[in-house]
């Protein structure tokens, strides 16, 4: 199990090192989604050992939301945005939201259906 | 000068303790009660505002206190790759169908809530975070940063729309006739990244393998076109 902690960390830890090199070479993304990309394909061509990796990232990727209170915690200083703009923002925040959820779901339901439709089609000849 | 140094890290271990506890006893009791609004990241958020509030602790020191919390960012983006790799396998004949709408659905999301804000409140950094909500936290969190927005609204906005679309999407989903579970689930992951696919995966492994796969395909989508999208709007604006 150690020794899937240490493999874990360290190929993490290179992929994050190459998204770094890439980014000063190429500086359009964030290095860290460069790493993840690098990551992925390490996975997929398997240069990396997915079984060695899976139960310390999954332990990472239920846990890691943590690291994200300090900075939410920041709304603090905002006092004065909320109080005038508050329940604009939120409105926003919520029809946006709505908006993709209803656009997602109902192309992809659409789409889904038109397939439906073709093969019963195809069947029915 | 060690005097220093001795109480700055003590600071910085009590800090970083008292989040990692008051965080862990909210997944405990969102393990226990299983409602996703009790989402253990907002809920720890306003325990920690009062606390520091009481104790006179400016957020500037406790945030300067957790810098190794928010440090974890980056690697944490890196790992996300793990479950891009795992959906690759499995849902590679449709990828690209499903690639395109998500990227339609992200450009127009993101335009609409640039303009909207920047015509209701004008600020630019606030637009930023807003436009940025419907991807999962680090890699919000890392765009705002290259596009100069502001990473608590950003947080917080991310939240918000996680739990929305965790607690109504299946119900408004079914209303409007998308009964599919592809279908919700690529909604969801799409709209409400994490919060919403951890919530939303207790339904069906077809739930879940749909709304991960967009929510990564979200978020790369997202990573790559918002910086160009709000550099444009900038423009016209």
């Amino acid at each position: 199990m150690f020794s899937h902690i240490i493999y874990s960390l360290l190929s993490v830890t290179i992929c994050l090192l190459a998204g770094k090199a890439i980014e000063d070479l190429l500086p359009i993304l964030p290095a860290s989604l460069y790493g993840m990309m690098i990551f992925t394909a390490l996975l997929h061509y398997r240069f990396l050992n997915a079984n060695r990796i899976q139960p310390c990232i999954e332990w990472a990727l239920a846990n890691m939301a943590v690291c994200f209170v300090p900075a939410g915690v920041g709304i603090i200083n905002h006092y004065e945005l909320i109080k005038n703009h508050g329940l604009m923002l939120v409105g926003i925040i919520f029809f946006t939201t709505f908006l993709l959820l209803t656009f997602v779901g109902l192309t992809y339901q659409r789409q889904l259906n038109r397939k439906e439709t073709i093969i019963q089609k195809e069947l029915s000849k | 000068m060690s005097n220093n140094f001795i109480s700055e890290t003590s600071l910085m271990l009590f800090f970083i303790l008292l989040t990692l506890v008051v965080y862990q006893v909210f997944v405990q009791l969102q393990k226990r009660c299983k409602k996703p609004w009790l989402n253990p990241m907002l809920l720890s958020i306003l325990t920690l505002i009062p606390f520091l509030g009481f104790f006179n602790i400016t957020f500037e020191q406790y945030y300067q206190s957790t810098a190794p919390l928010n440090s974890l960012l980056e690697p944490a983006v890196v790992a996300l790759g793990f479950p891009l790799y795992q959906h690759i396998q499995t849902i590679k004949k449709q990828w690209r169908q499903i690639a395109i709408l998500l990227f339609v659905g992200a450009v127009i999301t993101i335009a609409i809530s640039f303009c909207v804000t920047i015509y209701a409140i004008n600020q630019y950094d606030i637009a930023v975070s807003l436009s940025l909500k419907s991807v999962t936290t680090p890699i919000g969190i890392a765009l705002t940063e290259q596009l100069n927005g502001n990473n608590s609204i950003t947080a917080f906005a991310i939240i918000l729309a996680g739990l929305f679309g965790a607690l109504l999407g299946p119900p408004w989903l079914s209303f409007i006739n998308v009964n599919s579970p592809k279908a919700q689930g690529l909604a969801i992951g799409a709209a409400s990244h994490a919060l919403g696919t951890a919530t939303i995966s207790r339904v069906s492994y077809e739930h879940a393998a749909y709304s991960s796969l967009a929510l990564i395909i979200s978020a790369v989508v997202t990573a790559i076109f918002s910086p160009m999208i709000i550099n444009t709007l900038v423009h016209f604006l």
